[in-house]
This record gives C-alpha cells, structure tokens and sequence, in this order.
C-alpha cells in the first residue's frame, strides 16, 4: 500500500485512521518521505514491512515510533532514497522488472535494500545502479480537490503521488473539495483513478495547502510525547 | 560577531548560490528558500527555484506550516515532472543544499543513522535525497548549524551519498567557516574569528587551514539586506538555533502561520 504527500503535506491521515478503526494488520507500507501516517500506522502495530527514503516530523524532529522501530527492528525497514524510489516506482509504470539509474552508486543502499544492485551497463559495462520494480496493490492520495469527473487539482508540489497512482493497482483519492472542471490544470488524470472520498480535513494533522498548513501544536505534541504515550493519546492527537 | 550565526551562514549560502552559474536551485529548507530568493536578488535575477519534486519554477515562501521548504508554494508555480528533478541533477544543472547528520572527509554524507548499517543505535530519517545528491555533477552545499565532531567524522557510519564524482563542487558551510573538497580532502575558503579554533575541535574530517585564509567577522551585507526582505519574520534562523530558542522560534512561525481545520 502506497500513502501519497510528502513530510507534513497532504498526507491521507482521515485514510490512515480508517485502516487502523478496520483492525488491518501485517501492511507493506510506501511512504515516499513519511511522516505522522507512518506514525500512526506503526503505533497501532498494523505495519509489517516499510518502505521510505525517509521518516521525520520536518522542523518538530524525529518520529518517535519510527526511530524506535528501527533501532529495536520491530518492523522491516527497506530504505531507498528518493531517486531510486522513484526509479521503483517508473519501472512498475513502464512495465518492465528493473530500471537502471546513476545514483546509489557506491553507497550503503544496497546493504539496507534487495531491490538495489550494483550492475553493469549491457552496452558500455559501465557501473550503473540497477532498481526492481516496485508494485503497489493500492495507493491512497490525498488532495486539495477533484472535478466531477475525478480529475485531480494540486496547488504547488504534487511530490510522487503521480507516480504512486501509476505504479498502482488501484488507486483511492481523497479530497479537500469538489472544483468545476479545468483538465488542462489537472496534474492526475481519472483514468488512473478507481474511487474517490470527500474528506473535508482529512489530512490533518497534516496540511493540505490552500486548505491549511500543517498543525505543528498537534506534530510537536506527537514528537514530544508520541514515543511513550497510549492509543488515547494518539487518537486525541492524531483524530 | 554581533549578528546571529545562522545570518551569516544564510548569507554566504545566498552569495554562494548567486555566484555559482546555476540554472535551478532545489529548496530543502526554510533558510535555503530565503537563501536562493535573496540570490535572486545578488546577480542571479533568472534563477528557477524548485520546490519538492514536480514544482520547479516557483515562487517559495520561508515558512513551517507549509512544509520543510514551503514544498507546497503559495507563490507561481509551473509544474514538471519528478523526473526532470534527478535529469537536473543527472546533467550538473541544479545547486541543493543539505544538512547530512554526518559528512567525512572523502565527502559521504550520512542521515540513516548512527551505528552499522542497518542496525542503528540511533535512528536518523533515511537516506532521502542525499544517494542522488552526492552521486551527480551538480553543486551540493552541505550547510551545518554547528561545527561538531560528532558531525564531521573521519568516515559515516552509513553511506548514504557516496564519494562525490571527480570534479564535482562540494562545499561545507559551518559556523567555522566555508569549506572546500578537493582531491587532497577538505580546505578552508574563509573562516570565522573562531574559524581555527573550532576547526581543531573536528580533527576527523581533516580540514586544512593555512594562516592566509579571510576572517570574515560578518554577514554580507547586501546579502543580508536582500534575506531580511524575503524573509522579514527570521523563518531562516530556526535551523541555526537550538534548544529554548529554537522552539520558541519554531511556535511563532507556527502560530503566525497556522490555520488548522480543527480550529
């Protein structure tokens, strides 16, 4: 399962509290850049494997679940960076099993990550990082608005939530609002969408720009006491 | 110095972007979207700022509520592909800056963690961009708050960015100074008034400082004017403060930004 945003922006929390009320358990979770919905989802034990070229609460610190994860390995950690996530991710769409790419080369990436390999060129020999496909059964999004038809509109940065939905089975869209339809100014198209939810909020308490920006009282409550503190605490936190 | 630390190293970011010949500067924080707008303002008036991954031509705003770099722009924004992010840096046109946890003396970077790899005794955020970074032609600046040891190491514990490419222009921004990579390691462009001292505190990474490097006591001044215009609510020095100041900083921007749902 992919979860679209990045950092403390549009990330599908309203989604993420749902699949914990359901009682899911044992997910492979994508988050490009993670932050309170890997959160979320690792406190409330339903994450098996994560995949992520990062996890963090931006200016309010670490993650403390996270961090705490990792170090007592109570989940999978598969760790990309970002262009060989991406890379993942394309070579899913393009619909082939690996994608040669120029970074990680020399790095510990293939250390931390199976689906990272040195290899050689098959025209020149030269070193190159070879990256496996990476498949989602979902991915969920998060986004300021749709049309009527379900075309998707983002103000600013739509991040790799484009390339999640494409190397997706089924992708799931929630939304801010419902706009009159302009596709030229679409940045997803409906044909890559399989259902959508109005969410009014949903993001919180991440942001959702023009909507609102990030609750940084409810992230930094999170990074100071989100280590130790209960399920009432994280669903007075994380609603 | 009278003026803040982070003014400085801000300052000497913007001159540093300004001068560079580069065509896309990549926002990564608050104080590098100050930096490259008061660049703009230094020489590099064409200067694309990119902000996140499909926003490369935008109009940024130092902020916190919108993300770490005001990724999600108020400003213009024309939109590409998240791809034509790593073809910029595939083809040594854009500058970045990052703040890796560690950086040595061959230039690796690290943000995975502290301890072996794989098996942190600290966990840190996750490689992020800095594998991409470190391995292409384009400008990296590495701007860190503080000169520590704990930072600037002999060699990371992971290796996240890689040994920079040959020829690739590598510089450290720290409150000792500015700091180059070349083949014999790192070398001292300008230091501070405690430059040296602070230099000899961080043996690991192997810095070489002669007598004949520029004290520089204080920011630039035109580069301060033009940060304090673009940044007038001093967004840009939370990243250089710590502690009480840093989050009584950080709540401000916070409360003059925010506007949740929920309230």
């Amino acid at each position: 399962m992919g979860l679209g945003g990045a950092g403390l922006q549009r990330k599908p929390m309203a989604a993420a509290r749902a699949l914990v009320a359901a009682g899911r358990k044992d997910l492979t979770l994508v988050s490009f850049l993670g932050s309170l919905d890997v959160e979320l989802l690792l406190a409330a034990g339903a994450v098996k494997t994560l995949h992520s070229a990062g996890v963090a609460l931006d200016g309010a610190g670490l993650a403390p679940r996270y961090r705490a994860g990792r170090q007592d390995q109570t989940f999978e950690f598969v760790e990309w960076s970002e262009g060989t996530l991406l890379c993942a991710l394309q070579a899913t769409a393009r619909g082939v099993p690996s994608l040669p790419t120029w970074t990680g080369l020399d790095s510990d990436l293939p250390a931390l990550n199976p689906n990272v390999r040195e290899a050689a060129d098959p025209f020149t020999a030269e070193r190159v990082t070879q990256v496996r496909a990476l498949a989602l059964d979902v991915a969920i999004l998060h986004v300021p608005a749709i049309d009527a038809r379900g075309n998707v509109y983002v103000e600013g940065d739509f991040g790799m939530d484009g390339a999640l939905a494409r190397a997706a089975g089924r992708v799931y869209v929630c939304h801010e609002q419902t706009v009159s339809e302009e596709p030229r100014r679409a940045v997803l198209s409906r044909i890559w969408i399989d259902g959508t939810a109005s969410t009014p909020g949903g993001a919180w308490p991440t942001g959702c720009h023009p909507h609102y920006g990030a609750d940084l009282t409810a992230v930094s409550r999170w990074a100071a006491e989100g280590a130790t503190a209960g399920v009432e605490l994280l669903t007075e936190t994380v609603r | 110095m009278t003026s803040h630390p982070g003014d400085l190293l801000t300052a000497a970011l913007a001159r540093e972007i300004a001068e560079s010949g580069i065509s896309v500067y990549a926002v990564t924080s608050p104080a590098s979207a100050a930096a490259a707008l008061a660049a703009r303002e230094l020489g590099a008036s064409e200067l694309a700022i990119a902000t996140g991954f499909t926003s490369l031509d935008a109009e940024p705003v130092p902020n916190v509520t919108l993300g770490e770099a005001g990724l999600f722009t108020t400003g213009a924004v024309l939109v590409d592909d998240p791809f034509d992010t790593f073809s910029l840096l595939a083809r040594g046109r854009v500058g970045v800056a990052v703040a890796p946890a560690q950086l040595d003396a061959a230039g690796r970077t690290n943000l995975s963690g502290a301890g072996p790899p794989g098996r942190p005794k600290v966990a840190l955020p996750g490689a992020r961009g800095l594998p991409d970074n470190n391995a292409s032609p384009s400008r990296v600046w590495y701007v860190l708050p503080a000169h520590s040891p704990r930072q600037l190491v002999e060699r990371v514990d992971v290796v996240c960015g890689a040994v920079p490419p040959a020829g690739a222009i590598r510089r450290l921004l720290t409150p000792a100074g500015c700091f180059e990579l070349g083949p014999e390691g790192w070398r001292a462009l300008w230091l501070t008034p405690d430059g040296a001292e602070l230099v000899a505190a961080a043996p690991g990474i192997g810095i070489s400082v002669t007598s004949t490097q520029p004290v520089v006591t204080e920011p630039d001044t035109d580069a301060l004017a033009a940060l304090r215009r673009v940044d007038p609510y001093d967004v840009r020095l939370i990243e250089f403060s710590a502690g009480a100041d840093a989050a009584a900083r950080f709540q401000e921007a916070a409360a003059r930004e925010g506007v949740s749902p929920r309230a």
